[in-house]
């Protein structure tokens, strides 16, 4: 499931709820990234995400069926938030649900891998008195 | 065709989004000779091919696809999600 949000989410919730649907869930790898209060040696006050919203679910959902053809995966869950998001809040969630643990694992780095090079995302971080568009290295 | 604008690149643009209808444009390299006469400024970034990147109807492309008028069109400079 992707969903691409401004709103703020629940971790465990998220997690739950596709767990319920799938007894057989072994292993959850997560990967959860924040809005950090420094970077590039300046303090952050908040940063803005755009996104091409229609290309990045489809970019995303396809990541995601790429990971599933490669390891054996039992549901994948994608959150990506837009807009202004202030420091300490979450950013992204991935959670990938398997039997075992190496696959879950595997396919969780997979999926970032992906999405920090390739997914229509653009950060823009405010500092005190300035602001700076960042670029995925 | 519709031509969408990402991130920094609408400074140049100043606008997002814009309805460009020109029979000269048939592929990505004639698009990219139309915009950088519409916008100049662009062409220190894109000296660099793979530097903007293109997509059309949601899909990057990195060689030099034909363009029809009725494809939807995005520029975009390197992401940063994640």
């Amino acid at each position: 499931m992707i969903k691409i949000q401004e709103k703020d989410f629940n971790i465990e919730d998220e997690i739950n709820r596709i767990k319920l649907q799938h007894l057989n869930v072994g292993a959850v790898s997560t990967f959860v990234g924040y809005v950090r209060s420094l970077n590039n040696q300046q303090k952050v006050t908040s940063i803005n995400l755009e996104v091409y919203k229609d290309m990045a679910y489809k970019s995303l959902k396809n990541i995601c069926l790429k990971a599933e053809e490669k390891w054996s995966m039992i549901d994948t869950l994608i959150i990506h938030r837009f807009g202004k998001l202030n420091v300490k809040e979450k950013i992204v969630l991935v959670a990938t649900f398997s039997i075992h643990r190496k696959e879950s694992s595997n396919a969780c780095n997979f999926i970032m891998d992906y999405l920090k090079k390739d997914a229509p995302f653009w950060k823009k971080e405010f500092y005190n008195d300035n602001y700076e568009w960042l670029q995925n290295n | 065709m519709i031509i969408k604008y990402f991130a920094w690149l609408k400074n140049f643009t100043n606008t997002e989004e814009e309805r460009i209808d020109n029979k000269n444009i048939t592929d990505v390299k004639t698009l990219k000779e139309f915009l950088l006469k519409k916008y100049p400024e662009l062409s220190q970034y894109m000296k660099d091919d793979e530097f903007i990147r293109v997509a059309i109807n949601l899909e990057y492309v990195t060689t030099n696809k034909t363009i029809d008028p009725k494809d939807e069109i995005a520029l975009f400079p390197p992401v940063s999600g994640g």
